[in-house]
């Protein structure tokens, strides 16, 4: 006798989608996410806000950055989760694409759900995939250039210009890119070639407008000097600390005084005041002329210090003082026992600025020359955070650019160029991968496509159009987003980081290949959670 | 691109295959919303604008004219309205005027933002449009503008006039100008190698007091302490006066661990309050050894600042005492008196005390403070501003803030307009007339922008009664007569006489740069709502 009640395998509440149905959730999840960006691609793509719901709620942002767009959003489904993933990952190794990349993974997705109702097995998709990675990846190398012969200051800046204002073309600065481009390249410029974006310091004072941004070369400090202290000093020695400045407290719980008379309370107030300044003097024995302390400096020593002719900086954050020491070139202290073994942080000048309504410390000449502050000014704190972003962004692309200074044409025409070598592959494949193989080349053109969309103008003829200046062997040719044509993009000094392109390129792949390979999904049991019986 | 007819949003270019209407959709909801939130404040523009009686939600009454303050005070909900409320917010830390203008400008925008999208333009060409007529539109403004010299203050005076004109307090702008003007120029400090001087706005110090009339607001050269001297039958007035800042305390000693003090019999716990006597008595002698007869102290948490005793002892030395002062405030208080504070016993001496003048304590039926003048610091004033009631002199202290800030302007960028909406018509008629020449899209763009900028004069004459059409009609006439003749022309709308003059005559002036950004950051805030094409709600 067979039972016709399915055997449970799996706990209750538990979920299991099997085949078609777990195949069809990935791909209208991609899909989604995909489509919930893509109107951000390009010089000319649209903005989202984000609402924030939950703790901070009714709190705005304005962004156009795909990993915050999608950082930020809910997500339930496991395929969609995975994109997100991806583009994080894309965010933290070069910083830019993060848009690009998602869009990709999702448009592969695309083709690949046509293939899968054309009766091609997923694995047959993945490899033809494969086989247009390698020919994508293949195109992109041979039509990178750099200027490795003859590399020169000159030529140098001036891809690196270039890449920049690509990037920044695409966001808010793209009004003012020409600004933020010399700002962003300067910067890493003045890194010189180490990478060490933690060197470049952003501060965000609202007020002004974008174009009163500038580069600092020195290191800003959001802090006031104490009360009748010199306010600007040359040759500073600074010592760093992270101690607190009333008396050393005994660290025990409930650690009372027992006495039997005022007097004896007042001895040990005049104790407590001598240990204040046993431990200004220990810190003056250090030869600082400034004391930068992440604690509070309280008022006592805060007047020998005055006295003793020293700058006191107090409560400056952990990042400020971390920072701090990296570009003076000292370090931070807790105990001041030992003088000789301490090493002072040096910088030509200390000075207070006014910074719009603001007033902040600046330290100039510092050890590490490399530092610098990028102070960003802005209307309102949304174009302030998205400022931030976009010149995060930039930053991140031109430092990976100087590290491998590959450039290759932007505008689509790195795209079309590599769906051109992917279409002859598949024209030369014999066997179902020749279909996944052209339907990589559809995904791939379908980004300039999304850039044109987004600009307002026809897609479909533009594409049309670019495809066969590339068929033609024109690879220079891309979208021209100002004038709505198409262009030459070497006339036009559109170009875009070779390293930033081939990580979109393989990261989206990879992406979609995991994405596709899965039949069945599993969902365990959610936990079971008591009753909330706080009171709300 | 022609119009087309019925409007049907969804359906664009000709030759471009639409799918989507949802990006639409957002939009036209965004522009609905915050125009809503413009014409909310659109009837506070202007001399001749009317208030707005706002109730918070602890039943506070607020009368304000101010477009930053109404706005900040709505708490609205939709994220296109927020931004026009940020925008306002930002007018008001970068000019500190016109925060109202800049949310009628961007309403104006906005609308003609959707008319351009009802013919089928794309928002990112609206936008690029929209930028290219404030590049013309700020041009024309600088134009026409007038350079100031600083040390004239006849001129600044005219700029803090037309600010507070448009205000509750209006009648008394004759008095409420020259203490704003005189306040910006004791604080001003000129920049080296530069243009225009550097005005930090925490140096006027502005406090309000119940009691009186606006006309009776005064400026005092010197410190103000809104609180009465701790003194039980202390001095009420002293002349040439020794004043010392001290930040440690006059009470039993106190260590930072907890402490007991044991007390195993009667002899003891005598012995115990005449050791305390003794301790702050000490501490008297002390000041009193160094001649000081006006003490402030800063504010403590951790214990009494003043023991009753210690007022006993300084009362009996006839020296005034004012608790309470807090440590943010130490900073101008030194910058006031040029004193340095004193942290600890040792160091009250008499080379740490500095000479005041006149120390004297106000008596007022609404309660007393303390004023000190002749002091030798400088380089900052405070302002007593009084009223009837505690919302006039809100409101009173709002339009001082706003007149302060529109002389801080001139201070920043030493230039004045025309005011009465003359900058706003001249660009206008412009920008009209750069239209015709432009092609493809623009020439829509930049007609809108100039129809849109045209919202500020007839604002003005609607809100005065006057007949908008007409007045803007002529106030148009006016600017293209004087364009064709070569001249910058002031003609905007007087609202005192009902009809278009020249401003100029009629000292209607105000700071070029409040006009500038508001032009600017009205442009800016609608090019990002133009962009945006959804909204997502996100979990955090």
């Amino acid at each position: 006798m067979v039972s016709l009640n399915p055997i449970r395998i799996l706990k209750n509440e538990a979920e299991e989608e099997k085949a078609e149905i777990a195949r069809m959730s990935s791909f209208i999840g991609a899909i989604a996410i995909g489509d919930l960006v893509k109107s951000t691609l390009g010089p000319k793509g649209m903005d989202k806000i984000l609402v924030s719901m939950g703790r901070n709620s009714g709190q705005v942002e304005v962004t156009n950055d795909g990993a915050t767009i999608l950082k930020s959003i809910g997500i339930d489904n496991p395929a969609a989760k995975i994109l997100v993933d991806m583009s994080k990952v894309q965010d933290e190794e070069v910083g830019d694409g993060t848009t690009s990349v998602t869009v990709l993974a999702a448009e592969l997705l695309r083709e690949a759900e046509k293939l899968v109702e054309q009766k091609l097995h997923p694995q047959t998709i993945i490899a033809g995939w494969r086989i247009s990675v390698e020919a994508a990846k293949q195109a992109l190398a041979n039509a990178s250039f750099d200027h490795e012969k003859d590399m020169n200051e000159d030529r140098l800046r001036s891809d690196l210009e270039n890449i920049a204002r690509t990037t920044l073309s695409s966001k808010i600065l793209s009004n003012h890119k020409e600004h933020f481009t010399k700002l962003a390249v300067d910067a890493v410029l003045r890194l010189k070639g180490s990478g060490n974006l933690k060197a470049i310091q952003i501060i965000k004072i609202s007020g002004g407008l974008l174009e009163e941004s500038f580069l600092d070369e020195g290191f800003l400090l959001n802090k006031k000097v104490g009360v009748h202290q010199p306010k600007r000093l040359e040759n500073a020695n600074i010592l760093i600390a992270n101690t607190p400045m009333d008396t050393d407290k005994i660290k025990v719980f409930g650690s009372t005084i027992k006495v039997d008379s005022m007097a004896k309370i007042a001895e040990l107030e005049v104790a407590e005041k001598e240990k204040m300044k046993d431990k200004v003097n220990k810190i003056l024995a250090h030869k600082c002329n400034v004391f930068i302390n992440r604690q509070l400096i309280y008022n006592y020593p805060e007047q020998l210090f005055a006295d003793a002719g020293t700058m006191a900086i107090e409560h400056a954050d952990f990042d400020g003082i971390e920072r701090l020491a990296l570009v003076t070139g000292g370090e931070i202290v807790s105990t001041f026992d030992s003088p000789d073994k301490v090493k002072l942080g040096h910088c030509k000048l200390i000075e207070q600025v006014l910074i719009g309504d603001e007033c902040l410390i600046r330290f100039s000449g510092v050890e590490l020359g490399s530092a610098c502050t990028i102070v960003i000014r802005g209307a309102t704190q949304q174009v302030i955070d998205e400022a931030e972003r976009s010149l995060h962004d930039a930053l991140c692309v031109l430092a990976a650019t100087v590290r491998e200074p590959k450039v290759i044409f932007g505008g689509g025409a790195s795209e079309m160029l590599m769906a051109d070598a992917v279409s002859k592959v598949a024209a030369r494949t014999a066997g179902k991968e020749a279909a996944a193989a052209e339907a990589f080349a559809v995904a791939l053109r379908r980004l300039p496509s999304a850039v044109a969309d987004n600009a307002g103008y026809d897609s479909a003829d533009l594409i049309a159009r670019l495809r066969a200046h590339h068929a033609q062997g024109e690879s220079t040719m891309g979208l021209d987003m100002e004038k709505g044509c198409v262009g030459d993009m070497k006339t036009l000094g559109i170009t875009e980081s070779y390293v930033v392109k081939r990580q979109v390129l393989v990261s989206a792949a990879e992406a979609a290949e995991v994405i596709l390979r899965v039949d069945n999904i599993l969902k365990s049991a959610p936990r079971r959670r008591g009753p909330d019986r706080r009171p709300c | 691109m022609a119009p087309k007819a019925g409007g049907d949003s969804a359906k664009g270019n000709s030759t471009v295959y639409k799918d989507k209407s949802k990006p639409t959709d957002i939009r036209l909801s965004n522009i609905n919303a915050a125009k809503a939130v413009s014409d909310a404040i659109r009837t506070s523009l202007g001399p001749r604008g009317m208030d707005k009686m706002i109730q918070a939600a602890n039943g506070e009454v607020t009368i304000t004219n101010d477009g930053a303050t109404i706005l900040k005070q709505m708490s609205v909900i939709h994220p296109a309205a927020k931004m026009l409320v940020e925008l306002s917010r930002a007018q008001d830390i970068e000019a500190g005027d016109g925060t109202t203008s800049v949310v009628v400008i961007a309403g104006a925008l906005l609308d003609a933002a959707e008319k351009l999208l009802q013919k089928g333009i794309h928002p990112t060409v609206i936008s690029d449009g929209f930028q290219k007529a404030l590049q013309m539109a700020l041009q024309v403004v600088e134009g026409m503008s007038t350079p100031v010299d600083l040390t004239n203050e006849d001129a600044l005076l005219k700029a803090a006039a037309t600010s507070l004109n448009s205000k509750v307090v209006s009648q008394h702008s004759t008095i409420l100008a020259p203490i704003a003007v005189q306040a910006i120029c004791t604080v001003m400090e000129p920049v080296e190698g530069g243009v225009g001087a550097r005005v930090d706005l925490r140096d006027v110090k502005v406090i309000e007091r119940i009691g009186g009339t606006v006309e009776d607001t005064e400026l005092v050269p010197g410190l103000v302490i809104p609180r009465r001297p701790a003194n039980v039958n202390g001095p009420h007035r002293i002349e040439k006066a020794r004043v010392g800042l001290i930040q440690f305390c006059i009470s039993p000693p106190k260590t930072d661990m907890d402490h007991n003090v044991i007390v195993s019999d009667y002899a003891a716990m005598d012995r115990v309050l005449k050791e305390e006597r003794q301790y702050i008595l000490n501490i008297v002698k002390q000041i009193k050894k160094a001649g000081c007869n006006v003490l402030l102290v800063q504010k403590s948490i951790l214990r009494d600042a003043l023991s009753d005793l210690a007022i006993h002892f300084l009362d009996k030395i006839k020296t005034m005492v004012i608790k309470d002062i807090e440590r943010e405030d130490i900073e101008f208080v030194c910058k006031t008196l040029g004193c340095r504070p004193i942290a600890s016993l040792d160091h009250f001496t008499a080379e740490n005390l500095v000479n005041v003048d006149l120390v004297e304590e106000v008596n007022e039926p609404t309660g007393k403070y303390i004023k000190m003048t002749g002091v030798s610091g400088g380089r900052t004033v405070s302002v007593v501003v009084r009223g009837t009631s505690g919302a006039v002199v809100a409101e009173a202290a709002r339009s001082l803030h706003d007149a302060l800030c529109a002389v801080r302007c001139v201070a920043r960028r030493p230039a004045l307009l025309a005011g009465g909406g003359a900058p706003e018509a001249a660009a206008a008629a412009a920008l009209a007339r750069a239209a015709i020449a432009a092609p493809g899209a623009d020439h829509y763009c930049l007609r809108a922008y100039a129809d849109a900028l045209e919202v500020i004069p007839s604002t003005l004459a609607e809100n005065a009664g006057l007949n908008p059409i007409e007045t803007v009609t002529e106030l148009r006439a006016a600017h293209a007569s004087s364009a064709a003749s070569g001249a910058a022309s002031g003609a905007g709308v007087n609202v005192r006489r009902g009809r278009v003059t020249d401003m100029r005559h009629e000292h209607v002036l105000q700071p070029l740069h409040v006009t500038a950004s508001a032009l600017a950051l009205a442009t800016e805030t609608v090019r990002a709502i133009l962009k945006i094409d959804d909204i997502i709600n996100t979990v955090n």
